[in-house]
């Protein structure tokens, strides 16, 4: 089902690539972020998808959502990702969560070079992730490495959107 | 350690998250008949210390062998006077000498550190 639901939204992964910077470029990375983000959840959740099923979904319809605002870009384009329900992230979401922010780090740091100073506030989220990162954490260390991650994904956004718009 | 204000702080390290202790809110009143009373008691006894102690030591194994399991250290900083309070960090074994320096300076100093490698989950 979630597959299925993906689908909509495959062209986030190119689109941005396509446009020149500007406007429209911005709303395609917001679509390539929730498109990553949705599928890395979809996979890695894979054998308890209820937890994480609604999200993913709501990160796709975001997907699509912002493929057709990159046709036309009026408006504010600031993306606000859904908010999860509660603190503790599962084992599985972690993985979705830490890979999605890897992925978007990677695009960015393609897009403005590994030694970009503006990369760091990024890669300080990276760093206090891996600090905590363990074998079957702790609901406490699962909360410390959920706002990690989620900080470090907002961070990534935010100068992916920047680099966007040129 | 001592803070600047005098508040006394005893830090323990576990790996164990003892289980919570839960005993009922219910009001057991007697209804004043001497029958009531011995049921009274009973029930109050019941629901506020036997279900509570059976669940936790039912618990207490599970909780010890997934302490155990995990690379997870828990730091308790407990303050007992003028009342009680408890604030928690959570690290990993390999943080944990720097973390509970850290932990200690700060709470001489009269903060609450926030060291790379923990969680500060805040007073429980």
């Amino acid at each position: 089902m979630l597959s299925w639901y993906g689908r909509h939204g495959t062209d986030a992964y190119d689109l941005a690539d396509r446009l020149p910077r500007g406007r429209g470029r911005v709303a395609a990375w917001n679509a390539y972020v929730c498109q990553t983000y949705a599928d890395k959840l979809a996979e890695s959740c894979r054998h308890a998808p209820n937890e994480a099923a609604s999200y993913a979904r709501a990160l796709y319809d975001l997907a699509c959502h912002w493929l057709e605002r990159a046709q036309a870009p009026d408006g504010r384009l600031d993306l606000v990702l859904p908010s999860w329900g509660s603190l503790v992230r599962s084992e599985e979401e972690l993985v979705a969560m830490r890979d999605t922010l890897t992925a978007l780090r990677t695009y960015v740091a393609f897009e403005i070079g590994e030694d970009d100073p503006r990369l760091t506030a990024v890669d300080e989220q990276i760093a206090t992730v891996d600090e905590l990162w363990i074998p079957r954490p702790t609901p406490e260390i699962r909360a410390g490495i959920g706002t990690a991650l989620i900080m470090g994904i907002e961070k990534a956004v935010e100068l992916g959107g920047t680099v966007a718009l040129g | 350690m001592t803070s600047p204000t005098g508040d006394y702080w005893e830090l323990y390290v576990s790996k164990t998250a003892l289980p919570r202790w839960s005993g009922s809110d219910a009001q057991f009143g007697w209804d004043g008949t001497l029958i009531g009373l011995p049921i009274a008691l009973g029930a109050a006894v019941w629901f506020s210390l036997v279900l509570p102690l059976g669940r936790v030591l039912m618990l207490l194994p599970l909780a010890m062998v997934r302490g155990h399991r995990s690379r997870a250290v828990r730091i308790e900083a407990v303050k007992n006077f003028p009342r009680r309070e408890v604030l928690l960090w959570t690290t990993t074994d390999g943080h944990l000498p720097r973390v509970l320096d850290e932990v200690a300076a700060g709470l001489s100093e009269g903060m609450i550190a926030r060291p790379v490698g923990a969680v500060y989950t805040g007073a429980e």
